[in-house]
């Protein structure tokens, strides 16, 4: 009995580990190191608070009186970068105040021990100080160590995003830029500005704001000319003139016209490219003051904004808590040109600027992959994907549950559908769609109570995504008259049974698969294209049927070679059967379902173009993928909406063609011209009507 | 419809598909046929592999170098068996139950890393075919058709191969080998002669979750280069039964996984060549055979008397 007991809280202990894992690294992942040093903090804090409190609340700042802002820095206040910043803008906000008399600035420079910063940080608090800045990401642990015995003074540290709140520490703020914004429209000018095709960045320390700035030059840089080099150096120090220096001279021996880099190291990099007559780009403050002739842009960091409104919060009597960002568009984040600079390449980047801040171009989305990298094809999906579908204006509150086959990053079925409902949720807010989910619900009993526990939680519409799990569904439904339930692929709505609540879906993926066929017709050279299908049914099938059609339309006799590997998640298994097809001569392969990831990558290995379909394949290899028959979910799923909003709670069958923008066509760059002309044209005539898709026997 | 493909092109690319694809089962057989062998059935291999498979891949993509993939999958997969030790010989639990949980574990837990420090598929560059370079122009891969079948292989590949005749190596010819069969078939009389029967089973255990994670890293940076939640899909439950099928004997599982292995290789084969079998029947093949195998009568006598019983010194 009691080895049972043991075995039991270690499981316990286990799922614990496992779900302080999961919300940990949700909501800390940007945050460098200072969170699991300062745990222990933790469970101090809270006792320490009660007894001060009372004092504390009514802690607003008595008029006349000076506030007393102290400032522990990493360099000096002259570094022309990341320190100088700081200190520039508060130099500017004591203006504002009135002055010396009314605002007092003390700091602590140099401070790269951080045992030093610790002992500094503490004498200004304890010396009275109203608000101390910590201003370096190594500083957190010791912050969130003294902050607890301090609670009449405001501490700040950055870049960072955690304030301490999860630990009971109410008096951190906390700070960051979003350098790779800023970063974004330097490269692009850079790019511009550049003869020789190539960059030099003289990096510090890969992390925090260095790292955000370089990668977003380096895609900027890219954004504006895809086939420009970016050569990227780090010194492995903040500090180190003479290594920068010889970073620059490095880069510049590579045959680099425009440099760019950070930190307070960059000094060293400016006069190299001063003396060499190379064009620099600035960034943290400006860098213009040290060689007027070569910087033609920095990115400046005014953090006047956020700390104006720390002081604002803490005469207030709110001690800390806030997170803040510098940004393009809140005007945290400012770029300077020089006078010298080519006006046409400054309007570019200002362009991009304003994209930016409208937020039409994000350039983190770039970063991570989720948005083209390059401004031809960022247009080109404008005009072919988003610019066709419109949201209606409003819709009825949803909330809509999804038992899944596999998982939401399958980069296929499970995923077209969840990232359709999730561009929704991003429309129209959480408050207005809410969503759950189960993943990897391969065993069809577990789906059923996962149905049944979402239709029991009151979830409007409970959609199960896959064919398999239609008699539970049936089975459920009657139960549940006031919830709406979807299956697909599927055409049958169970009214034969009685059934008035199950809608059905089907994407007519013949239809994809017809214009994927067609490209692959143009494609092949050695007339030969093979298909790695996991089973043949549904959508799949459906895939196969159309493509067949699609190719032999366009060539009859272009040999199709189709396999099945009989499962839907066997990566291995589709690799082999990649090989196997290339083996045996196709040069063109196409598949469906999860399991395609595996056949992807022996195509990216053997350089044998691929056509996708369900979601976007591109991310893993964007030099095979030609094209993909992307499911948009969204449409089927507002009519959903829509009809329970007329009273009708299913019934109906719901099919995702190319005509009513259930499925997308996206053309990837490496496709020739005149491949897409014959592929839209496949489109226009299955839109309207001209062509029919004929289904062979097989 | 008739091909240009010559039947040797065909033959060659069954087997040499058939080679490739045993590696993942082979890691994953040998080390769970230790186990067994020492008399614990742990039916976490698949999870081992998921987790091996996780930190290979994201060791390499965040170093670039697939050896410290390697040492990072060992690694992991040795944690992995260490936890299964304690739970089923230590603390004994029930083998089959636990084996379960192990596998939903890593599972789980590789999916969840893959979601936080990955978030999306990527690529790495992982190991490349070796073609056994003797001089500049002439190689191994260039001797007729043995050449392109055994000699374009990646090395983990090649290491699974060797890892059979060193496994019945170290049953058969080593004290090790000897103590670990002697816990599996009589721990009782094992533990009368000296042997710690415990510490026995914990390095089987361990041994035998190393070359399981070790399977895993083989798919995600040889195979396949890519790392994708659940991409085991399974196997490390074939390699389990591979190991009933070669009768806890290395030759035998390697047998088994080479059957299973090249039948699938034949069966994509027998799709592409369009052969009127209809593709349902064709993915079966693997799975039917084997489990006419598993059904032989005599293969029976094979398995370790003790397996999935706990030793518990001074009972009985």
């Amino acid at each position: 009995m009691r080895r049972r007991f043991l075995l039991l809280s270690l499981i316990l202990a286990i799922s614990l580990l496992v779900a302080a894992c999961g919300g940990g690294a949700a909501t800390e992942a940007p945050v460098q190191e200072a969170p699991t040093k300062a745990a222990p903090v933790a469970t101090e804090a809270p006792q320490a608070e009660p007894t001060k409190a009372e004092e504390s609340a009514p802690a607003t700042m008595p008029e006349g009186e000076k506030f007393r802002v102290a400032v522990v820095l990493p360099s000096t206040v002259s570094d022309l970068a990341w320190s100088q910043a700081l200190y520039d803008s508060l130099k500017r906000i004591q203006a504002d105040m009135g002055g010396e008399d009314k605002m007092e600035i003390a700091y602590t420079e140099n401070m790269w021990n951080v045992t030093d910063a610790a002992a500094a940080i503490r004498d200004y608090a304890d010396n009275g100080y109203n608000l101390v800045i910590a201003h370096g990401t190594q500083y957190g642990t010791s912050l969130f160590e003294i902050a607890p015995d301090f609670p009449d003074t405001s501490f700040a540290w950055g870049t960072a995003v955690d304030t301490g709140k999860e630990k009971g520490i109410d008096n951190v703020f906390a700070y960051e830029a979003r350098a790779e914004e800023g970063g974004f429209v330097l490269g692009v000018l850079a790019a511009q500005l550049s003869k020789s095709g190539v960059l030099g960045v003289v990096g510090p320390v890969e992390a925090g704001d260095a790292k955000l700035y370089i990668d977003g030059f380096a895609a900027g840089a890219k954004y504006a000319k895809p086939d420009i080099k970016v050569n990227i150096s780090y010194t492995g120090s903040f500090g180190d003139t003479a290594l920068a220096a010889e970073a620059a001279n490095t880069h510049i021996s590579a045959g680099a016209d425009v440099l760019t880099g950070s930190a307070q190291q960059v000094v060293g990099a400016i006069g190299v490219a001063k003396e060499k007559g190379v064009i620099w780009m600035g960034t943290q403050s400006d860098q213009s003051s040290l060689a007027p002739d070569i910087v033609a842009a920095s990115q400046i960091y005014y953090w006047d904004g956020p700390f104006k409104d720390m002081i604002q919060k803490h005469m207030s009597g709110v001690m800390g808590g806030e997170s803040y960002a510098l940004s393009l568009a809140n005007g945290g984040l400012k770029i300077h040109y020089a006078d010298w600079v080519d006006k046409d390449a400054v309007a570019v980047a200002e362009q991009v600027k304003e994209k930016i801040i409208k937020g039409e171009l994000n350039v983190m989305d770039i970063l991570s992959g989720k948005a083209a990298p390059t401004m031809e094809e960022g247009m080109q999906e404008g005009v072919q994907g988003e610019a066709t579908f419109e949201y209606p204006p409003e819709i009825q509150p949803v909330r809509i549950a999804l038992v899944l086959p596999s998982t939401i990053s399958d980069l296929a079925w499970s995923q077209s559908l969840y990232d359709s409902v999730k561009d929704l949720q991003d429309h129209y807010g959480a408050d207005v769609v809410d969503i759950a989910y189960t993943e990897n619900m391969w065993n069809v009993t577990d789906a059923a109570s996962a149905i049944r526990d979402y239709a029991d939680a009151g979830y409007d519409i409970v959609i199960a995504h896959g064919a398999q799990y239609g008699t539970s569904l049936f089975e459920i439904a009657p139960d549940y008259p006031d919830t709406s339930f979807a299956w697909g692929t599927a055409t049958d709505t169970g009214e034969k049974e009685g059934v008035t609540n199950v809608f059905a879906y089907e994407p007519r993926a013949d239809q994809g698969g017809y214009v994927l066929g067609v490209i692959a017709a143009h494609l092949t050279k050695s007339g030969i294209v093979g298909v790695v299908g996991p089973v043949d049914a549904g959508d799949a099938k459906l895939h196969v049927d159309g493509f067949l059609a699609g190719v032999h339309a366009t060539k009859p006799d272009v040999q199709v070679n189709i396999s099945f590997t009989g499962s839907f998640g066997d990566t291995a298994l589709a690799a082999e059967a990649a090989n196997t097809h290339i083996s045996a001569g196709a040069d063109v392969l196409t598949g469906s379902a999860q399991q395609v990831v595996g056949a992807i990558g022996v195509c990216k290995e053997k350089g044998v173009p691929w056509l996708g379909i369900q979601a976007d394949q591109g991310v893993v290899a964007p030099d095979v993928v030609m094209a993909t028959d992307i499911y948009d979910w969204r449409p089927t799923i507002l009519s959903m909406i829509q009809y329970r909003s007329e009273g009708v709670l299913g019934g109906k069958v719901l099919q995702l063609t190319l005509a009513n923008g259930g499925q997308r066509m996206v053309y990837h760059d490496k496709l020739p011209a005149e491949i897409v002309q014959a592929a839209k044209a496949a489109e226009q005539g299955i839109v309207d009507g001209s062509i029919e898709i004929v289904f062979e026997p097989r | 419809m008739t091909q240009d493909l010559t039947l040797a092109a065909i033959i060659i690319g069954i087997l040499h598909s058939g080679i490739r694809l045993a590696t993942p089962y082979l890691y994953a057989s040998i080390g769970e046929m230790f186990a067994q062998r020492s008399g614990v059935l742990n039916l976490g291999v698949d999870g081992i592999m998921l987790m091996g498979a996780f930190f290979g891949f994201y060791s390499v993509y965040q170093t670039g170098n697939v050896w410290v993939g390697v040492l990072a999958a060992l690694v992991v997969g040795a944690l992995m068996g260490l936890l299964m030790s304690v739970v089923s010989i230590t603390l004994q639990a029930e083998q089959g139950i636990s084996g379960i949980g192990l596998y939903m574990f890593g599972l789980g837990l590789s999916s969840l890393l893959f979601k936080t420090v990955l978030g999306t598929v990527e690529g790495v560059q992982g190991f490349s075919e070796i073609k056994f370079q003797i001089t500049p122009t002439i190689s191994l891969y260039d001797i007729p058709i043995l050449g392109p079948i055994f000699f374009n292989h990646s090395v983990l590949t090649y290491g699974a191969f060797l890892l059979v005749p060193l496994a019945v190596f170290v049953l058969d010819k080593t004290t090790w080998g000897l103590k670990i069969k002697a816990a599996g078939q009589n721990p009782e009389a094992a533990d009368s002669l000296g042997v710690n029967v415990t510490v026995v089973r914990y390095v089987a255990v361990t041994l035998g979750a190393a070359l399981a994670g070790l399977a895993g890293a083989s798919l995600s940076i040889s195979l396949l280069n890519i790392f994708q939640e659940n991409m085991t899909n399974g196997m490390g439950f074939i390699a389990v039964a591979l190991v009933y099928f070669g009768s806890w004997r290395p030759y035998g599982v390697l047998a088994g996984a080479l059957l299973f292995s090249t039948v699938n290789a034949l069966q994509l084969w027998a799709q592409v060549l369009n052969l009127p079998i209809p593709s349902d029947v064709a993915v079966m093949l693997p799975y039917l055979l084997t489990i006419i195998a598993l059904a032989m009568p005599f293969r029976r006598a094979a398995q370790p008397a003790a397996l999935t019983r706990p030793f518990t010194r001074g009972e009985n």
